[in-house]
């Protein structure tokens, strides 16, 4: 049993012993409710009475008891009427469609029109008031909530595969419903029956407040507050008794609600809301600031918090990017590539974190620790030196925005300048990154542009401010053929326009790669396992992996497209050793050990131990 | 912006004709003679001589879809007939109430709104911590508890215990504007209550998931402070599927309406309309639940239009 669950049966026990009474009221020790004893009016609570005695000097406990099943037996008996009736158009107005609908769930819709008061008030003046009524009138106003959900619910599971297929077999369509859609529909059901209990106690004891309702001296607890109302200068505590009884049991529907729902949909999110929200505790380094010309990613780390300790996801990542030079860093999706580059920004989504090593960046105050930055450090850095271009623009914008004003926020926010200022440095923008008629597009939202405009845009936000570093998260990968080969000629463009400005960018592409940057970093499950030019790693890759990546790319020279056989190591299931070696072709028993990134030379790095052996000689 | 204010306006009227054919056919579809039983009290007959007048006097008497039709044509001149008690003609009292039921809904919104998306986005903010739990606490017992038993409570502490405003009544604007206020404060903070309550735990849920978004992401990235993220980043967004809730939550709002102006005497539609059903003066009771359901149409009408101001996709959707 999890957790949700217990936490349910738990309530519904609870609610089960307090219904429990006003079941049994005709056979407990209860005084009478209706005889007057006028000697004990407002008498308090005694020995004998123990909640006191009301305006007629009856035993409020045993009225508060009895009032109970008033309430109970209008806001079950509606609500189950409205069940059977409400489920019953939902099915058939889901099911059928066409006409059946019309008349099944859109005639019903018409009730929602009306405040839920008004209409009971229309029927009991008609009818007058009593019990009756009451059932009758919140039937009438619960039936389209059951119907709506059971009609969107059965929306739902008739175009199911299971469905579809005994409608093949020739399965009658009442029996389906009864025996295939109505199980699959008991959830929201219950969930909505829990609501509309609720609803129908307030309702119920709502009108008999007015005097609309329960027709006195029946005992009622909105009848009770009614009189207590009348009387509460003399006794203040009959206004508690009642209310409490009401707003209790109303609270423990409610939280039985929740909790229902708790089982029905666990929530899958994680608790405790956005990490960049709460306070963050400085780090000091732990080591002194090297000099460095731009960039330079020492040993770094980034690991998942799970319930059971932390795990790794990658690991040692270390490079270096020189002012002008684009790194681009490549490998398959899930080899870290996009988290490194999100350490770097600290915008890791929220279980995850730096969990070691040094990402050394050189800014105007000097040489900073991105891994150690907290929040409030990096707001003046972000979008000002270090900015980022995020790999699906649509989502990447505010809906809500105009691109005008989204990219006038970045400037203002480390240059403040007049807002008109703004806007003309933001025209000048969208039209360096080749957007037309930037004067009328500030005024767009995003959902107005193109594929290829919005990221466009997203790209003009990252330059806006001559950054240092930008970061670009696979810039091209949700664009078609045609757009990806403009956008990568805008990047060496801008790239032109601002020599001094280094460059990381992610990609699986090697294609892409290959026309945009200078230096690679091939990594693969959550390592770098080579770096160089991109020249000669492309010319004589020293890695297996690397080797066997190009030699699976299409625009390679590889007389034959080689797939890599196996698939990726998963987090926290990888080998001890080489965490390659169990795709690699190569692997000796020496690869079982951990592997360092050994220098080989001309400025290249490798994870291969076996790189001299294996390729020496072709080199 | 223009198109999609007019298709709304239309779809309003739409609902405003069938809320009306509605409020027409409920007291043709409840089985026996509608004179009769609005006349009976118990099990006793009444007088057919009564029934008969009241018969001539509602016109029931009359074929059902000329009845129908004068109903919709008098409905045109907003004319909605004269009282069973007095021979009063309805609507100048209704004009005359109306306002007053409006300015308590929409102090309780503006109560609502004030409170609850500030609170509901703390909520989110501070997740899984105390003053989340604190706050979500107190929203889930304000939804518990029935407005006409705050309202009794206000009344016993406020004003029988301390003393500091009168229990109820009121007072118009014009004649002392001090004085209506103070009368205006509980019966709008009562209804408000409830309706905090779900804007707390409706903001906190969109504020949540919208904290989860992209764009979040990007706004910091941009390299912005965490007020002008959280104002224009996550609240504006987090607003959209909170307006929708407070249009649904309309109905229950003007439903509350009912119980409070009668707890604190306030002389709106309402309190009109519990002496009417008392009397069962079928035409001031149709009269009173018509006007309330246009208000109700034009409420939600109003949030319709705020939404595709707040969302700009919304305009383009039919």
């Amino acid at each position: 049993m999890t957790r949700a669950q217990r936490s349910l049966y738990i309530w519904l026990g609870l609610a089960a012993v307090l219904i429990a009474f006003p079941l049994l009221a005709p056979v407990l020790p209860l005084q009478p409710t209706i005889g007057m004893d006028i000697p004990h009016r407002f008498a308090g609570p005694s020995a004998a009475n123990w909640l006191g005695n009301d305006e007629y000097g009856r035993d409020v406990l045993s009225r508060i008891i009895w009032g109970a099943r008033a309430s109970l037996a209008v806001a079950f008996g509606s609500a189950f009427c409205a069940a059977v009736i409400g489920t019953i158009l939902g099915l058939l107005g889901g099911y059928f469609r066409g006409i059946t609908e019309v008349l099944a769930v859109r005639s019903t819709e018409i009730v929602i029109c009306l405040p839920p008061l008004l209409l009971a008030m229309l029927v009991i003046t008609i009818l007058g008031a009593g019990v009756l009524t009451l059932t009758v009138a919140l039937t009438i106003l619960f039936v389209p909530n059951y119907t709506r959900v059971v009609y969107a619910a059965t929306l739902q599971t008739g175009g199911l595969d299971f469905v579809k297929a005994q409608e093949a077999m020739g399965t009658h369509p009442l029996k389906i419903l009864a025996r295939t859609v109505l199980p699959n529909i008991v959830p929201p059901l219950l969930v909505q029956f829990s609501l509309t209990v609720a609803s129908g106690i307030l309702l119920e004891s709502g009108l008999s407040f007015l005097g609309l309702g329960v027709v006195p001296p029946a005992p009622s607890w909105g009848l009770m507050i009614r009189a207590a109302r009348a009387a509460m200068d003399q006794q203040p505590l009959l206004l508690l008794w009642p209310s409490l009884a009401l707003a209790g049991t109303v609270l423990l529907l409610n939280v039985i609600c929740d909790r229902l729902q708790d089982v029905l949909s666990p929530k899958t999110a994680a608790r405790g809301g956005a990490a960049w929200l709460r306070r963050q505790i400085k780090r000091t380094p732990d080591a002194p600031a090297p000099e460095v010309p731009l960039l330079k990613i020492e040993d770094l780390s980034v690991g998942v918090a799970l319930e059971q300790g932390s795990m790794g996801l990658t690991k040692g990542i270390a490079f270096e990017v020189k002012p002008g030079e684009t790194m681009a860093l490549v490998g398959e999706s899930g080899s870290g590539k996009t988290l490194t580059g999100l350490a770097m920004t600290g915008l890791l989504p929220n279980a995850l974190s730096v969990t070691g090593g040094h990402a050394w960046f050189r800014t105007e105050a000097g040489v900073v620790d991105l891994a150690a930055l907290t929040e409030e450090e990096f707001g003046p850095l972000r979008g000002n030196d270090i900015s980022m271009v995020f790999q699906d623009a649509a989502a990447a914008l505010n809906p809500v925005h105009r691109i005008g004003d989204q990219l006038a926020e970045i400037i203002q926010c480390h240059r403040p300048m007049p807002k008109q200022q703004a806007e003309a440095e933001v025209v000048e923008l969208l039209r360096k990154v080749g957007i037309p008629d930037p004067e009328r597009r500030i005024r767009a939202y995003p959902f107005e542009l193109s594929g290829g405009q919005r990221q466009r845009a997203m790209i003009a936000m990252a330059v806006a401010n001559a950054p240092k570093l930008l970061i670009a998260d696979e810039p091209t990968t949700a664009l078609d053929p045609t757009i990806q080969a403009q956008i990568l000629r805008l990047f060496a463009k801008l790239k032109e326009d601002n020599p001094g400005m280094g460059v990381i960018f992610v990609t699986h592409n090697l294609a892409v790669v290959k026309e945009i940057a200078t230096h690679v970093s091939v990594m693969y499950a959550g390592q770098v396992v080579e770096q160089g030019t991109v020249e000669e790693v492309f010319a004589d890759p020293r890695h297996p992996y690397t080797k066997a990546l190009l030699a699976s790319v299409p625009e390679s020279d590889a007389e034959r497209l080689e797939s890599i056989p196996g698939t990726v190591p998963q987090p926290g299931a990888m080998p001890e050793g080489c965490r390659f070696a169990p795709r690699c072709g190569h692997a000796a028993a020496a690869c079982a050990a951990p592997q360092p990134l050994l220098d080989t030379g001309e400025g290249r790095t490798t994870r291969c131990l076996r790189w001299a052996d294996l390729w020496k000689d072709v080199a | 912006m223009l198109r999609y204010v007019a298709l709304r306006v239309l779809i309003a009227l739409v609902l405003v004709w069938l809320v009306s054919t509605l409020v027409f056919l409920v007291l043709h579809l409840v089985p026996g003679d509608p004179a009769e039983l609005l006349l009976s009290a118990g099990n006793t007959a009444p007088d057919p001589e009564a029934v008969a007048q009241l018969r001539s006097q509602m016109g029931l008497d009359r074929p059902v879809l000329a009845q129908y039709a004068a109903y919709i044509a008098d409905l045109t001149h907003l004319d909605f007939g004269v009282s069973l008690r007095d021979q009063n003609p309805i609507a100048p009292e209704l004009a005359l109430r109306l306002p007053r039921t409006l300015e308590l809904i929409l102090a309780a919104a503006v109560i609502a709104s004030l409170i609850g998306v500030p609170l509901g986005t703390l909520a989110a903010m501070r997740d899984g911590g105390w003053s989340e739990k604190l706050v979500s606490l107190l929203a889930s017992a304000a939804l518990s508890t029935p407005v006409f038993v705050v309202g009794t409570t206000l009344v016993l502490v406020f004003a029988q215990w301390l003393g500091w405003i009168s229990a109820g009544g009121y007072v118009p604007l014009a004649e002392d504007p001090l004085r209506h206020l103070s009368l205006l404060a509980m019966p709008a903070v009562t209804i408000a209550l409830p309706l905090t309550a779900v804007m707390i735990r409706m903001t906190r849920a969109s504020v949540l998931e919208v904290l989860e978004k992209d764009h979040v992401r990007t706004a910091r990235a941009k390299g912005l402070a965490r007020g002008p993220i959280i104002r224009r980043h996550v609240v504006r967004n987090a607003l959209v599927p909170v307006i929708t809730v407070l249009g649904l939550e309309m109905g229950t709002l003007i439903g509350g309406t009912v119980l409070v102006e009668y707890v604190f005497n306030w002389p709106g539609l309402s309190g009109y309309l519990v002496r009417a059903v008392e009397a069962r003066d079928y035409p001031e009771v149709v009269g009173i639940v018509l006007v309330i359901s246009f208000l109700f149409v034009l409420l939600n009408l109003l949030i319709d239009i705020t939404y595709a101001v707040l969302d700009p996709r919304v305009k383009l959707a039919k």
